[in-house]
């Protein structure tokens, strides 16, 4: 049991758990996936000091800052800190958002597609930006600020269709 | 009179669309105008001006004057001129009192002129003043353009779209078609915009065109946001190459405001695009190859050309003279000329407001008698007429006299008359000037008014055009609905994960900066009251600020931000804290509990957390200690748990002890709750036996659930301020604000001035040198009446204090509340008097905590 | 404003990504007078020209660094992370 047990909803049973997105995302279209219960890791201190395990996705933000996308963030951040580094388990804090379409990213936010991943503004907030091929993308931003993001995806979706 | 089918026409006469103006059933084709059907069924008034309700027809036909703006389909100040004809429009005349072709409000035309000189109000209407606000409505009827209906029910989506572009090319004419094809040669990326039709049909390759797109000006950073009607795509450019090309100008002469005064380019539409006879019998007077190009025109299309006239040939008298608002003859060289149509020209003017925006300079240009844009910026170009390449020297009269109104600006029915005027009254430069007589402050914005009217200026005060200058070019180039720049409402609001509980239960929520929460679950917030007494109550406090700060120098850090002193909090404990700007005041509060060694947990206010997160980090960047501050705010939901039964319930759901003397006031321990691992805190800002729970924000509405199980009713915002306050605890920013200091706010046991230093330490030593100027401290009203926030405290008929917080609290029995007083009216007992709807009611000072001031019940 | 600010890690970045956090000022090292001290807290250079403030990539990398910007024209002439300034 470590102080930051406290953090991790892997610490907590399943059953216990509930998306940020749930009810916004009740009856998305296809193409709109819920990722807010997929692990991430907060990162900090020397990034070239990160191993990697196979499925893992590290987007780097500064040299000394990064966001680990793992399935096992416990083991991740036993890893990490073993390495030296601090590890956070930021799996509740950040919803995420799987989505289609690069004129749908470019109502979004202003990063270029050809620039990602990175983070910076989306939808008037803060975002985490990753293209996974084509026009495919994923979004990760505030749990707190998840309904909001949902809504604005879905009305801006909506927008498309009807044009 | 419609052509017969010409090549290049934009019309498809296979199609007919009918439409109405005012009752009247009409018809046009598809690919006409609104403008150019009305103008192909006879209609030559298209509108009454703006002051003095003079008839006015086509003139530019591309969108630049005010002559032809109509309502359609409910949306006032429409350029019918180019908006394309649909099936099914409704069109209605503006700023007419009866009809278009006799506004009674031409009375105004012809009686008012004594009575409406430039700057009237100032004269007529000054006095007496208060009469102002009903001159001010008769001025609004009387004048002006369409008027907005508040009953039209009207619904458009616009949307916001970010692009991005190596090469931008604004303006899609001949030098921009060129720029976009040459720029694409070099790669992709090469987009070229024009705010008309004529791209449509084009194909550049290796160019994306959009047509009917209008760029509306050029902001910093080449931004250039291009409206598209229902779509607003915000262009960043690498490079912005302008060629917007140059804009025709009007001669001023007696009758130069006459329907059937057109600019060449206006009978060119008319003839060739739309296949219309622009009149019957024409004058062309022309300062200009270009204008005189126009007698061509005409007579291909079988108007009949009697007089041309070459300005550069030297100058000459000019008058235009009409019946019914409508030229019928023309006076010029001596000579009368019958006619129904005068083409004039007074040379072209590089559209250069997209450059001036961007930061050229621009200058007037003594061998032609334009202004040009010169020294552009770097990642800025321009080709084209823009520049000034291939305009012709001007050599029209500023104005030519004669008898009747010779306007400088048809928007604002601005005559040489009122610019005379104004330059005798002392104003005496153009930016004055120009605010004095409202010249190009209309809807054409100074397209075509801003050259004539300094030329006109330089005449009569007799001075070079190149010493008045400009005025300033602004955007937008062109009107842009207000909805189009809005986009889509997006207003980023925060919900807890326990968000839907409270909607559920019914609760009424409020803003509380930027997250969203419950004020209270019914209509008396005091049963919640009683309940956090009585029984049990659960509040979610999940909007809490939390910072975890780690490292080997965590510790140094807090130290030094801090006035407390943290160094010997022992893992396990908690401790309140306040945090001071480096002027000594409050900024914000919390508590600090210390986990491990070198790991801390921060809680700040809720409206204060990303302050404090800024606050934490910048420091550090300035310090360099080595520590990390991460915010969990959001990775972490919590839960006040409160009232004498807290420990029974939370016993029920765990399995850790408890009892008072394993789990003490101010401890932190990590605990399993219903299968949730928890930090819990014991604090006590609500003054009962509670338990503060920390846990992973993904089990909120789980833990939530099981804690109402158990017995916990839910308490909002609303029942925790009068709890909190019935304990005397202060609220940050509610009875504190950006320069109460700690030592008057009671708190002056909080910093340990023993401290090297920490933000705020300089301020703190020598304010306790000084006299305090006022106290924060408790009162109790003497009668059962809750006063507002900031009533004034009277102290010998001066108000020398405040109330920052009173509520009716059934638990004391009175209305208590927390108020700032002068020092000598401080002391505990002592009465004062608070000023209540122009009453003044007695209370007592009170110190300490209203309810349970040993704080055994919190500490049980 | 929309000025492009080039994030010393993410690069040319629209201005509104980021927080403000002022000009440098150099905060007085122990027992200043009350002057210093107003000075510090209240006053300002405020020059029309080269400033060097605090800038933070709040909506991206979160980096705090500092940036020489000329106040009449946005033009952004550097911009560099900060060395810890601590006494000792």
């Amino acid at each position: 049991m470590s102080a930051l047990d406290f953090l991790s909803p892997s610490r907590s049973a399943p059953e216990t758990l509930a998306s940020p997105l749930a009810r916004a995302l009740a009856g998305a279209p296809e193409g709109v996936r819920d990722l807010s219960l997929d692990g991430k890791v907060e990162v900090r201190g020397d990034l070239g000091r990160v191993e990697l395990e196979a499925g893992d996705e590290l987007v780097r933000l500064t040299p000394g800052r990064g966001l680990l996308l793992t399935e096992n963030t416990l083991e991740a951040i036993d890893g990490l800190r073993e390495n030296g580094l601090l590890a956070y388990d930021m799996t509740g804090a950040l919803a995420g958002l799987a989505f289609e379409g690069e004129t749908l990213l470019r109502r979004l936010t202003d990063l270029d597609p050809g620039a990602l991943p990175t983070a910076g503004g989306f939808a008037r907030v803060s975002a985490v930006v990753v293209r996974d091929d084509g026009a495919r993308f994923r979004a990760y931003f505030a749990q707190e600020l998840g309904h909001y993001v949902a809504e604005v995806v879905l009305d801006l979706l909506a927008g498309l269709d009807n044009a | 009179m419609r052509l017969p089918p010409q090549p290049g026409e934009l019309i498809d006469r296979s199609e007919t669309l009918r439409f109405r103006l005012g009752e009247s059933e009409l018809e046009g084709f598809r690919g006409d105008t609104i403008g150019s059907a009305l103008f192909a069924n006879g209609r030559r008034v298209f509108s009454r001006s703006f002051k003095y309700h003079r008839p006015r027809g086509l003139l530019c036909c591309s969108g630049h004057c005010p002559n032809c703006m109509m309502t359609v389909d409910g949306v006032p100040n429409v350029r019918v001129c180019v908006e394309p004809l649909r099936e099914g429009a409704v069109v209605t005349p503006q700023n007419v009192v009866g009809r278009l072709d006799m506004d009674f409000l031409s009375v105004v035309d012809k009686v008012g002129g004594p009575f409406t000189p430039v700057g009237f109000y100032y004269r007529t209407m000054i006095r007496p003043r208060r009469m102002w606000p009903l001159y001010e409505r008769f001025l609004r009827g009387v004048a002006g353009l369409g008027r907005l209906d508040p009953h039209a029910g009207h619904s458009r989506r616009y949307d916001v779209e970010h692009r991005h572009a190596r090469v931008l090319v604004v303006g899609g004419g001949q030098a921009g078609r060129a720029a976009a094809l040459a720029a694409a040669t070099a790669g992709p990326g090469v987009v070229l915009v024009d705010e008309g039709s004529r791209l449509c049909g084009h194909d550049l390759p290796g160019v994306e065109e959009l047509a009917l797109a209008t760029a509306l000006g050029i902001w910093e950073g080449n931004l250039v946001p291009v409206d598209c009607g229902t779509v607003l795509y915000r262009y960043r450019a690498e490079r912005i190459v302008v060629a917007t090309g140059a804009v025709e100008q009007p001669l001023v002469f007696p009758g130069n405001d006459l329907a059937g005064v057109m600019l060449p380019e206006g009978a060119r539409r008319l003839a060739r695009d739309f296949s219309l006879q622009p009149g019957s019998r024409a004058v062309v007077v022309a300062a200009d190859e270009h204008g005189l190009e126009s007698a061509d025109v005409l007579r291909e299309s079988g108007v009949a050309v009697p007089r041309v006239v070459d300005l550069r040939e030297g100058g000459h008298e000019l008058e235009a003279h009409g019946r019914r608002g409508q030229v019928r003859r023309v006076s010029v060289g001596g000579d009368s000329v019958d006619c129904d149509l005068l083409v004039v020209s007074g040379g072209l003017q590089p559209a250069y407001a997209l450059l001036a925006e961007a930061g050229a300079r621009v200058e007037y240009d003594e061998s032609r008698g334009i202004f040009v844009p010169t020294e552009l910026p770097d990642g800025i170009e321009a080709v084209g007429s823009v520049t000034g390449e291939g305009l012709e020297r001007i050599v029209a009269a500023p104005a030519y006299e004669g008898r009747g109104k010779c306007f400088v600006c048809v928007c604002e029915d601005v005559t040489t008359k009122d610019v005379k005027r104004a330059i005798s009254e002392g104003f005496d430069s153009i930016e004055l000037a120009k605010r004095y007589t409202t010249v190009t402050m209309g809807p054409c914005q100074g397209k075509l008014c801003q050259l004539p009217s300094i030329r006109l200026y330089a005449k009569e005060r007799q001075v070079y055009e190149a010493s008045i200058g400009s005025t300033t070019a602004r955007p937008p180039w062109a009107p842009v609905e207000l909805g189009l720049l809005a986009g889509r409402h997006l207003e980023p609001t925060r919900r807890t994960s326990i968000h839907f509980r409270h909607e559920e239960l019914g609760a009424r929520m409020m803003w509380a900066g930027p997250w969203k929460r419950p004020y209270a679950y019914g209509e008396k917030p005091e049963g919640e009251v009683h309940a956090v007494h009585d029984s049990l109550g659960v509040i979610d406090v999940s909007t809490l600020g939390k910072l975890l700060v780690e490292g080997p120098e965590a510790a140094d850090l807090l130290e030094r931000l801090y006035p407390n002193r943290f160094a010997d909090l022992k893992p396990g404990r908690i401790r309140y804290a306040v945090l001071t700007s480096d002027g000594g005041r409050i900024m914000d509060d919390g508590t600090v509990a210390r986990l491990a060694d070198d790991l801390y947990y921060v809680t700040t206010t809720s409206t204060g957390a990303d302050a404090v997160t800024a606050w934490f980090e910048w420091w550090n960047a300035v310090w360099g200690y080595d520590a990390e501050i991460v915010n969990v705010t959001g990775a972490l939901a919590a839960l006040n748990l409160a009232g004498p039964l807290a420990r029974e319930a939370l016993q029920r759901l765990t399995e850790a002890d408890l009892g008072p003397d394993a789990f003490r006031y101010l401890d932190a321990k990590h605990v399993d709750v219903a299968g949730v691992p928890c930090l819990a805190l014991r604090i006590g800002f609500v003054g009962e036996l509670g338990y503060e729970l920390h846990f992973p924000s993904a089990a909120g509405e789980y833990l939530w659930d099981r804690l109402v199980a158990e017995g916990a009713r839910p308490f909002g915002l609303e029942p925790q301020r009068v709890l909190r306050l019935e304990k005397g605890h202060v609220i940050v920013g509610q009875d504190t604000d950006s320069e109460s200091n700690l030592l008057s706010s009671g708190m002056s046991w909080l910093p340990k001035m023993d401290k090297d230093d920490f933000v705020g330490k300089f301020a703190l030593e020598h304010f306790a040198e000084r006299e305090e100027r006022e106290r924060l401290v408790g009162f109790t009203m003497e009668e059962n009446v809750v006063p507002p926030e900031g009533a004034q405290i009277v102290v010998d008929g001066w108000p020398s204090g405040r109330v920052t917080s009173a509520r009716r609290s059934e638990q004391v029995g009175a209305v208590i509340g927390l108020a700032w007083l002068p020092p000598d009216r401080a002391e505990a007992g002592t009465r004062v008097e608070i000023r209540v709807d122009r009453r003044l009611l007695g209370a007592r000072v009170t110190h300490g905590s209203f309810y349970d001031p040993a704080g055994e019940r919190m500490r049980a | 404003m929309s000025f492009l600010l080039p994030c010393p890690h993410c690069g040319p970045r629209p201005v509104d990504e980021f927080a403000y956090f002022g000009e440098v000022t150099r905060r007085p090292k122990a027992s200043p007078t009350l002057r210093e001290l107003t000075d510090y807290v209240y006053f300002r250079d405020n020059v029309a020209g080269p400033q060097r403030e605090w800038w933070q990539h709040r909506d991206g990398c979160g980096e705090w660094f500092l940036a020489e910007r000329d106040t009449r024209t946005n033009d952004v002439l550097s911009v560099s992370l900060p060395g810890p300034s601590r006494p000792e």
